[in-house]
């Protein structure tokens, strides 16, 4: 099973990515420990003449592990039909303990590293390196994440055993089941749905006012905070079933197949893109206050804001429109 | 106008071949004035012109551009400063063969893409200002000394740059080349413009529109004297 070229491809990134941040890490404390603007001194000389090389490899190697998770959960549903039992990814992901954490670590790799990408690239844009600790600082933090992140999913890739057998979606995602995908396939698809549209209206709504007013960005990222797990709950509680047209198929990963014209990237990408670039406008904007960096924080944060509300747009589109368009009818039953 | 702070340039550091070029610099340069760094070949002139033209940087020390930290500026920075701020006079003049005289007068401002047309007037302004628009189509491979000299300055200027620096400007050229060249470095300087020299040539640091002379021997500032 090693042997997929996805497998060893994610392997291989998520190893010399580990080993990029190692190496930057060395860096960062150099830089937390020594960095002085205002000496003139060799060291600080060179830590200068670093930082933007070290950056960009940091760049790569963290925008490699972003689409990374791409390749990961692709994967999952891909393999799904060397295990006994498993329907899609969510079999795949099932197959031993480390499947799930390996997928969480990933996404909160995505998030995390997307936020220092964007935090990295305001930091270039300033003459004077205004933001150069809290990005070394914020590397720091990640760098467990990713090791982490590396080691789990090195563990679940080598724990795979297509002998086992494996739980499918229906009896993962079902309302009779135990745990978190369980609960989250047991709300009722009418507070799901009011949930998701309240969020929808608070999102668009801040965002909208803080393309309008140029404030309140942490309030938008905040919102956009909420409104990503929601949208989870709402796949998993009700937009899936009217895609399956089926009204007890919870599986979030099902709507990733051909036979549903690949509907769940579509709701996926916007909604995961849109809430990265949501809280990126949140992270950047109290940055406008720095000189020298008033200028390019009033250009990004409107730009990540409005490729969010771009975003947050599309996906509710789409949800809605996988939803009108169903052949499944519950009026009566759910509304 | 110009600050250096103790200023050092070491070449292949930690290297057997280490070299230190300029030892230690502090310094004031002065806008609008003529300064003339001379001194030996090896003695430093030309490396510290580089570092404060930010076509290198320091290994130690910081350079100040009106308070600017001009040697801890990111490239992408360093960069627009040189171009905006800066232009550069070569010792062999440096226009590029095969290109006429307009167009080799026209390419630092390539970069910024602006308006062709604006972009070639501005260059036709030049030549004419400097009695060259005769040649402006010609290549630069048929130009006399004296002319290739008054390309070389009207490219310099195409940014319309504060600081106009040169390195070893009259090396290649007989007396009367010399002193008309510094005649026109008299001009641009009674225009506002800073200049900054390297030259080991005795008619360069005595000419009229110089206030300032800094010798440099072996890295370091030997004497600095101001012209009356």
């Amino acid at each position: 099973m090693l042997l997929s070229p996805a497998i060893l491809a994610l392997i291989g990134v998520s190893i010399t990515v580990t080993a990029l941040l190692l190496l930057a890490a060395v860096f960062a404390v150099r830089v937390l420990r020594r960095w002085d603007i205002h000496s003139g001194s060799e060291l600080q000389l060179q830590l200068e003449r670093s930082t933007y090389l070290i950056s960009t490899l940091v760049t790569f190697a963290i925008a490699a592990e972003v689409v990374a998770l791409l390749l990961f959960v692709y994967n999952a549903e891909a393999m799904h039909t060397q295990f006994v039992g498993a329907m899609c990814a969510t079999g795949a992901l099932n197959a031993n303990a480390w499947g799930w954490p390996a997928l969480l670590l990933k996404i909160a790799v995505f998030f995390i590293g997307g936020i220092w990408l964007l935090v990295n690239r305001l930091d270039n844009q300033g003459y004077d390196y205004p933001l150069i600790r809290r990005k070394y600082a914020l590397l720091l933090l990640l760098l467990p994440l990713v090791a982490t992140s590396a080691v789990v999913q090195l563990i679940y890739f080598l724990e795979l055993n297509p002998d086992v057998i494996t739980s499918c979606c229906g009896s993962l995602f079902s309302a009779d089941a135990q745990g978190v995908a369980a609960e989250m396939s047991s709300v009722a698809p009418r507070d799901a749905m009011f949930a998701l549209y309240g969020s929808a209206v608070l999102v668009l709504g801040s965002g909208g006012f803080y393309l309008w007013r140029r404030r309140a960005a942490a309030l938008f990222a905040a919102s956009a905070a909420v409104a990503f797990p929601i949208a989870l709950v709402a796949i998993i509680s009700c937009i899936a079933l009217y895609v399956y047209e089926h009204p007890h198929h919870h599986c979030p990963f099902c709507i990733l197949k051909s036979g549903h014209s690949y509907i769940g990237y579509a709701l996926y990408l916007p909604l995961f893109l849109a809430t990265l670039f949501a809280l990126g406008a949140g992270v950047v904007a109290p940055w406008r206050k720095i000189p020298s960096l008033a200028q390019a924080v009033s250009n990004d944060a409107p730009r990540y804001a409005a490729l969010a509300l771009v975003g947050f747009v599309l996906f509710y589109s789409i949800a809605s429109l996988a939803i009108l368009r169903s052949n499944l009818s519950m009026a009566g039953t759910w509304w | 106008m110009i600050r250096l702070e103790a200023v050092n340039k070491i070449f292949n550091q930690g290297r057997p071949n280490e070299f230190c070029a300029v030892r230690d610099v502090t310094l004031d340069l002065y806008a609008e004035h003529a300064t003339v760094l001379r001194g030996p070949s090896g003695s430093g002139k030309t490396t510290l012109l580089a570092m404060i033209g930010c076509l290198s940087r320091p290994t130690s020390g910081r350079i100040f551009l009106a308070e600017k930290n001009l040697s801890g500026l990111p490239e992408r920075f360093m960069t627009e400063v040189r171009r905006k701020t800066f232009g550069f006079i070569f010792q062999r003049f440096n226009l590029i063969q095969g290109l006429n005289v307009l167009e080799n007068v026209l390419l630092p401002a390539y970069p910024l893409a602006p308006d062709h047309a604006e972009l070639q007037q501005r260059g036709m302004n030049l030549l004419e200002q400097f009695d060259m628009a005769t040649k402006a189509h010609a290549k630069v491979e048929w130009l006399s000394g004296g002319e290739a000299q008054r390309a070389a300055i009207c490219r310099a200027l195409l940014n319309d740059p504060q600081i106009l620096i040169a390195d070893e400007p009259t090396a290649n050229l007989d007396t009367h080349l010399a002193q008309e060249f510094m005649r026109n470095i008299g001009k641009l300087k009674a225009a506002g413009r800073t200049i900054l020299l390297t030259s080991h040539d005795p008619m360069v640091a005595e000419a009229d529109c110089v206030d300032r002379v800094i010798t440099m021997r072996d890295g370091q500032i030997q004497e600095d004297r101001y012209v009356a």
